[in-house]
C-alpha cells in the first residue's frame, strides 16, 4: 500500500533543478558554514539554559523560590521526594522539547546536571 | 472492549521492591509523556496546564507510597497502566477528566458546589482528601 502511493507519487512530482540549488537567491554553497535548515546551529547558550531550569524548578509547586540556585540538590536541598525528582525533570523535558533516556534522567538530581546535561544535549531549544 | 483488552499486557512480577519502584517511575514517565495528547484530545488547554496535571498525576502515586509489598505495587501499576490507556485512547469523556483530575487538584476549576461547606472538621477532611 505504501510502496504503491510512494511510486505513484515519485512518478507525478517533479522538482525543477535550478530553484532547489537556489537558496535567497545566491548559488548555494557546498561549503557555507551557516546551514540555515539546521537544528544544531542555533544553540542555547549556557546562560540561558541555567535561566530557563533554574525557573522550572522555582515554579514547581512544592519548591521555596528562594532556596533555589544552580548548585542544589533536588532531594537534599530542596526536600522533595524522588517522585517529585522525576516530575522536575519531566518538566525539564517539556520546557526544552527534549525526550530524556529513562536511564540517563535517572541520574538527573541537581540543578547543576540537569543544566550540564541540557546545555549537551543537541536537541534542546 | 477487545482493542482495550489488546492493549493491555501483563508484565512479569517485579522480583524486588527495587525493580516495582523503577517501573512505578517508567510508568509516571509514560503518563507525563502523553499529558500533551490528552489535553489535545479532551481540550483541556482552557481548564488545566500540563504541569498541573503531572502533580495530579504524582498525588495519586504518592497516596500509594507507604506500600512496600512488589506485588501489590504491581497489581497498582497495572490498574494505572490501564488507566492511561483508556485516557489515551479517548474512552472517556472530557468531564470524567476534569472531575478526576482537574477539579479539587488546585488546578484552575475549583469544586465550590452547593454541598455542604464543612461545619465539621471531619467533613472538611473528608473533603480535601477526598481527591489525594
Amino acid at each position: 500500500m505504501a510502496s504503491a502511493l510512494r511510486s505513484a507519487m515519485l512518478r507525478r512530482i517533479r522538482v525543477p533543478v535550478t530553484e532547489t540549488l537556489t537558496l535567497n537567491g545566491s548559488k548555494w554553497n557546498l561549503f557555507n558554514n551557516v546551514r540555515s535548515m539546521s537544528s544544531h546551529d542555533d544553540h542555547i547558550t549556557k546562560e540561558e539554559v541555567i535561566h530557563r531550569v533554574l525557573d522550572v524548578v522555582k515554579s514547581f509547586p512544592k519548591v521555596d523560590p528562594s532556596k533555589v540556585a544552580p548548585d542544589v540538590h533536588f532531594q537534599k536541598d530542596l526536600g522533595l521526594d524522588s517522585l517529585d525528582n522525576v516530575e522536575i525533570v519531566m518538566a525539564l523535558e517539556e520546557e526544552f522539547k527534549l525526550e530524556i533516556p529513562d536511564k540517563e534522567a535517572d541520574k538527573i538530581d541537581s540543578c547543576t546536571l540537569a543544566i550540564e546535561y541540557i546545555h549537551n544535549h543537541p536537541m534542546a531549544s | 472492549m477487545s482493542f482495550t483488552l489488546r492493549s493491555v499486557k501483563v508484565a512479569p512480577n517485579s522480583a524486588s521492591l527495587e525493580e516495582a519502584r523503577t517501573r512505578v517511575f517508567d510508568f509516571f514517565r509514560s503518563a507525563c509523556r502523553s499529558i500533551p495528547t490528552v489535553i489535545d484530545i479532551y481540550n483541556l488547554d482552557d481548564v488545566v496546564s500540563p504541569s498541573q496535571l503531572r502533580s495530579s498525576i504524582a498525588s495519586q502515586i504518592r497516596k500509594n507510597s507507604h506500600i512496600t509489598n512488589p506485588k501489590v505495587i504491581d497489581m497498582l501499576l497495572f490498574k494505572g497502566i490501564e488507566e492511561l490507556n483508556n485516557v489515551a485512547e479517548h474512552a472517556k469523556q472530557r468531564h470524567h477528566i476534569i472531575g478526576q483530575y482537574v477539579v479539587g487538584t488546585g488546578g484552575l476549576v475549583q469544586d465550590l458546589g452547593t454541598k455542604d461547606q464543612a461545619n465539621s472538621n471531619f467533613l472538611k477532611n473528608f473533603y480535601e482528601g477526598n481527591y489525594f
